[in-house]
């Protein structure tokens, strides 16, 4: 469903933030992206989200290309950040119908959906309210209602649990597995050990813009010698990690 | 173009759902202007003469003519006057300390002398054309009227200035039916009928209040636009961008120039709606200014035709999406909210730059001002309260303004949109 070849990210002439990364993802797979801060992450999964364009190699989503289907491939992609804020003086009930009507959810599809993806996330008591107004959790709640709202087959998280206390953060985790089982292709970004090797079919490791090693958590485990994940996380890191000037 | 709806129907529904928002835009800089326009004469009142209060007039000996022309004349009207008889105000001239405080507050002082004789001022004008009609022709009127303020005072002197020129040459010229009679030369009636054209009494305010209103108000006008535009691209697209919202709306499956126009037609129409309600609010101050002060900025009577009504409104719209690509334009080529609210600033110092150039100009716009974007609104908006407008010039104005911003908002909307297909497929 995804598939990224040879992609390269440069912001300077002299400093390369993605470099040479591929990888493919299929359907019903969670695949984590891990990586310390400044790894380029971020970069990676804005660049999947089309969102910014890589300074060559190419994605493809679901075998389309952004170069020639950039709105057809938004249909099918969910994307989700911390870093995006809704509009602090809207409702979760405005900025749902907004959303819909914009991904040409049908009228009669609009209530039900809003109804269902409410009650999921304990939205519906503070439909009415205004954003600035609820907490952050709450705000990341919706935020997934929304992205989520046209059903896409493809969900892009960038640290979907970050800043949430451990209740909604377990909350968001679940639903991550439940959208999996559903059959959806979901990549996610995180720095959290406990999350990739909760939630993570797959994982690759990024250091320095690159992917330094690609396995299941189990194999990266065995493959380093460690005794536990995080352990081998560190040792990879510590081999790969090279000191820029 | 649904899509584009969708967006234009969210933003204004945004800003009408918030009454602050609302209040900010609409009523805000309208009602601070109008209150400019109204306490700037109180302050120049107060600064020269110490009080808030508009003194009256005090006449000193006024004669049975001049209560009969204040009686029956409007204009005179707009003064409140004192009676006092040349004895009361022996009295008040004996009184130095009280005198100089009474002139140093903004009294003016007009005295009706009658000259040599000790007749009356009335008397002393019918002698003048008794000895004309007599055949006296280097007859001089013995008759003089002085009018008396303090030379310090600022809104004093204007305001001896306002009341001679507007007040005292009228009624000199009205003393040949008053006074004059059947000695006058013109064979005067002493009781004359004259009807009363109020277009013509309108017009001769208007063209007082449109010289005034064509220094003033394009001025205004470009401010309260470049406000209002500037506030709504921060809140439509800066704050939307540091939020990561517009990256949300980039991942809709809607292209970023409907999003674009969207957003364009949303600050335009809000924008334009509150500019009109800024004009119609400047009529109002000028059409309840009948007391029309000295220091007035916009004089009873501002009235422009149908045709320069519409140049003005259509002008508007046009002048407000050429500041909105501009304004879009920086909040696209800069990162930082700081640079960004800074940068979007500076152009209403240019702006009002542009409003005191235009307040104090003793030219009109050259040909070239018509080609320059924004500055060319106000030398329409200008020109058409002088009703010195002209077809090219409206053409002009629109044309660049127009072309302007499409060239602008296209650079925008190249960096913007990464994956530009048409670009691609060419």
């Amino acid at each position: 469903m995804i598939t990224v070849k040879d992609v390269h990210k440069s912001y300077t002439k002299d400093t390369e933030t993605i470099r040479g990364v591929s990888f493919e993802i299929g359907k019903g797979t969670i695949f984590g992206l891990l990586g310390p801060n400044g790894a380029g992450k971020t970069t990676l999964m804005q660049i999947i989200a089309t969102l910014m364009k890589p300074t060559s190699g190419t994605v493809e989503i679901n075998g389309l290309s952004p170069e020639k289907d950039l709105l057809e491939i938004h249909k099918f992609l969910g994307f989700l950040t911390t870093e995006i804020k809704l509009d602090p003086v809207s409702t979760p009930d405005d900025l749902f119908d907004f959303f819909a009507e914009l991904y040409d959810i049908p009228k009669n599809d609009v209530k039900s959906r809003k109804e269902k993806a409410f009650e999921r996330f304990g939205i519906t008591p503070f439909a009415k309210r205004r954003i600035s107004e609820l907490s952050t959790g709450m705000k990341q709640k919706i935020s997934i209602a929304i992205s989520l709202l046209h059903d896409p087959p493809i969900i892009i998280f960038d640290e979907p649990t970050n800043g949430l206390d451990i209740l909604t953060s377990r909350q968001v985790t679940d639903y991550l597995k439940e959208l999996r089982n559903e059959g959806r292709c979901i990549i996610l970004s995180t720095h959290i050990f406990s999350v990739a090797e909760e939630l993570c079919d797959e994982v690759a490791i990024l250091v320095d813009g690159k992917i330094v090693a690609q396995g299941t958590v189990a194999e990266l485990t065995a493959m380093s010698g460690e005794k536990d994940f995080e352990d081998a996380f560190f040792k990879i890191y510590v081999e790969n990690h090279r000191e820029r000037p | 173009m649904r899509k584009t709806y969708v967006i234009l129907r969210w933003e204004l529904k945004k800003i009408f759902s918030n009454w602050h928002k609302t209040v900010t835009l609409f009523l805000l800089p309208a009602v601070l202007m109008m209150l400019a326009l109204n306490v700037f004469p109180l302050l120049i009142n107060y600064m020269s003469t110490g009080s808030l209060s508009k003194k009256p007039i005090i006449l000193v000996s006024a004669p049975q003519s001049f209560r009969d022309y204040v009686k029956e004349t409007a204009d005179a009207n707009v003064y409140t006057y004192s009676y006092m008889s040349f004895n009361e105000f022996s009295a008040l001239f004996g009184d130095n300390e009280r005198f100089g405080k009474q002139l140093k507050g903004g009294t003016i002082i007009c005295f009706f002398a009658p000259g040599e004789t000790d007749d009356s001022f009335d008397n002393a004008v019918k002698d003048y054309y008794r000895e004309i009609c007599g055949g006296n022709n280097s007859a001089t009127s013995k008759a003089v009227i002085y009018v008396g303020f303090d030379l310090n005072s600022l809104s004093g002197g204007l305001r001896a200035q306002q009341f001679k020129q507007g007040i005292l040459e009228n009624y000199q010229n009205s003393l040949i039916d008053r006074l004059g009679g059947d000695y006058s030369e013109l064979g005067s009636k002493l009781f004359s009928v004259d009807s009363f054209n109020p277009v013509t009494k309108l017009m001769d305010n208007r063209s007082v209040a449109d010289d005034s209103a064509s220094r003033i108000v394009p001025g205004m006008l470009l401010l309260m636009m470049y406000y209002c535009s500037y506030s709504l691209v921060s809140d439509m697209f800066a704050s939307e961008k540091e939020r990561g919202f517009w990256a949300k709306l980039k991942m809709t499956p809607v292209s970023a120039s409907s999003i674009f126009a969207g957003k364009i037609a949303a600050i335009t129409l809000i924008v334009s709606a509150a500019t009109y309600l800024t004009t119609l609010l400047l009529f109002l101050t000028s059409w309840i200014n009948t007391a029309n002060d000295a220091m007035s900025l916009l004089p009873f009577g501002m009235m422009l035709t149908p045709f320069e009504l519409l140049i003005v409104l259509i002008t508007i719209p046009f002048t407000v999406i050429v500041m909105t690509a501009v304004c879009i334009s920086t909040v696209f080529s800069l990162d930082k909210m700081q640079d960004i609210t800074v940068n979007l600033q500076l152009p209403l110092v240019l702006f009002l730059a542009d409003f005191f150039i235009q307040m104090f100009r003793g030219t009109r716009p050259m040909t070239l001002e018509y080609f320059i974007p924004m500055h060319n609104s106000l030398a329409l908006i200008s020109e058409s309260y002088m009703a010195q407008e002209k077809i090219w010039h409206v053409i002009a104005v629109l044309a660049v303004n127009t072309i302007v911003a499409f060239l602008v908002m296209r650079s925008v909307y190249r960096k913007e949109s990464l994956y530009d297909n048409r670009k691609r497929r060419a």
